[in-house]
């Protein structure tokens, strides 16, 4: 018997999905994205606002503006936890239905930062270097990419992971993009060669290694699985949720090792959904860099340790592959919605709605987020959901 | 760049102003001898044993990555530099970069020591370079 914990226990679910636009300089205000997400997620439920009783942010704000979007829920809260708040929110929102707080709870994203970098709540204008502990700036450590650079190098040490491998992540989820409307590389898919070509930003990674920032808006409906039956959408089953931080891993000196601290995520989140690895049909992992897809893809069992390169290189990410993966071409192809890109992809799997590249009889849906800096490294905290279809 | 400027408050103090005189400073806990960088609470004893203790200024390069994008005008003239992070000999990780050497030489286990730059009479700088033996 594991400590998986009570846990959702499959008796809650997404009940409203909402997506905007999602794309670089968009020329829309945070609020205005938050808003029109919103009024889609209501719509796909086929809810009201008076029927939203729970409110939860994931802004780097402190406070959003909840009058601007017409809602009068009985609390609202913003929470910070890197690329793991969105997952994050999602077990938030069901702490607060189990504890009686709600029962019909907004997990809401929604920036416009494409244009320039976002504004913190202090004033600054961000980027790791500055971000809460400044000391590396010193020597121009700036920005996420070269804190996964870290993480890359590392495997390229102990594994012979080669620059082929990344580009392999890339070219993989840009073919899956390349068919699926209103993604960055809709239309556009690339070559090995191209990535190859591409230039060098932060060795090992290209710019074909890196996702960009993107302007949207997300809102998830969280509330029991028997209310979410008698609404107008598909029920998404929260089958599972567990979390996990890199500092453990800090302190043992293995954090550049492993890229963020999956293990006691895993086990209690796919424990929860009584599920192996094995059962997984498809994976929407959190993928800012490549090499975050390969070194994902080794802490959650679909191969071993050093052999993800490789893994990724001879298909297994594609569709017909062992483990289709970021199937609506992640962050690298998709859009940038901080954790919430894993949330919907993974969403639309589970409700067959990812077009062209939708898995078929997708049963269980994995979801992942990591990030977020309160010291001196990259990827703190960590996310595993599990997605499944009503049974 | 003044370290004091870019820190969240004043508790490294003592490993800025022991640079300031050539002294490489970690935090250790006197009651079980681990050391920590930068400044810390001990995972089993809590702060009251932490002091600055003299470290070796000695490690070898863990991980890098060789920056080619300058992220900050101020990096134009830098670019291509190795943002590394140096495993200390007495445990820590220090973020740093390493100088006397062209960036395309720097590599995981090089061993490295540690330089002092004299920004001004206020200022200095820790940086790290190869071993001459390597």
């Amino acid at each position: 018997m594991n400590d998986s914990g009570s846990g959702p226990g499959g008796r809650f679910a997404i009940a409203g999905l909402g997506v905007t636009e999602q794309g670089v300089h968009l020329g829309r205000s945070a609020r205005d994205l938050r808003r029109e997400a919103l009024e889609l997620a209501l719509a796909d439920a086929g809810l009201s606002r008076r029927d939203v009783d729970g409110y939860i942010g994931t802004s780097s704000a402190t406070f959003d503006d909840i009058r601007h979007l017409g809602l009068a829920p009985g609390f609202a809260y913003t929470m910070q936890s890197g690329g793991a708040t969105a997952t994050m929110s999602i077990l938030n929102a069901i702490g607060a239905i189990l504890t009686g707080q709600a029962t019909t709870v907004v997990c809401m994203y929604g920036v416009a930062i494409s244009g320039g970098r976002a504004q913190l709540a202090d004033g600054s204008t961000g980027g790791y270097g500055t971000f809460s502990y400044g000391y590396p700036r010193l020597y121009g450590f700036i920005g996420a990419g070269m804190t996964h650079a870290l993480h890359a190098r590392r495997h390229m040490y102990r594994y012979g992971t080669t620059s082929e491998h990344l580009g392999a992540v890339a070219v993989t989820q840009r073919a899956h993009a390349s068919v699926r409307p209103g993604t960055l590389g809709y239309g556009k898919a690339f070559t090995l060669d191209d990535h190859q070509a591409s230039r060098m930003v932060v060795d090992p990674f290209r710019l074909l290694d890196c996702c960009r920032d993107t302007d949207g808006g997300v809102c998830v409906i969280v509330t029991s699985l028997d209310r979410a039956r008698d609404l107008a959408s598909t029920p998404v089953v929260v089958a599972g949720i567990g979390t996990g931080h890199n500092m453990r891993n800090w302190w043992t000196g293995d954090v550049y090792d492993l890229h963020d601290d999956i293990a006691p995520a895993k086990e209690r989140a796919f424990g929860q959904a009584g599920i192996t690895v094995d059962d997984v049909d498809v994976a929407a992992l959190y993928d800012p860099f490549t090499i975050s897809v390969i070194m994902q893809l080794e802490a959650y069992g679909f191969c071993e340790p050093g052999e993800g390169g490789p893994f990724v290189a001879a298909g297994a990410t594609r569709l017909d592959g062992a483990i289709p993966t970021n199937t609506g071409g992640g962050q690298l192809s998709g859009f940038y919605a901080t954790g919430f890109t894993s949330v919907v992809e993974g969403s639309r799997q589970i409700r067959n709605e990812s077009g062209a590249t939708q898995v078929p009889g997708a049963e269980f849906a994995l979801v992942s987020g990591h990030g977020g800096n309160g010291g001196v490294q990259n990827t703190w905290a960590h996310a595993t959901m599990v997605l499944g279809v009503d049974r | 760049m003044n370290p004091m400027d870019l820190v969240p408050d004043d508790l490294d103090g003592p490993f800025w102003a022991g640079c300031r005189e050539h002294v490489f400073l970690v935090h250790r806990c006197d009651r079980c001898g681990r050391a920590y960088w930068p400044a810390s609470t001990c995972l089993d004893h809590g702060v009251a044993a932490m002091t600055w203790q003299p470290a070796s200024g000695r490690g070898e390069v863990f991980t890098y990555t060789v920056v080619h994008h300058p992220y900050d005008r101020s990096l134009i003239d830098k670019i291509p530099y190795a943002a590394t992070v140096v495993k200390l000999d007495e445990g820590p990780f220090f973020h740093t970069d390493i100088i006397g050497c062209p960036a395309s030489d720097v590599h995981v286990g090089m061993r490295v020591h540690v330089v002092f730059d004299d920004i001004d009479a206020a200022t200095t700088i820790p940086h790290f370079t190869p071993d001459p033996q390597g």
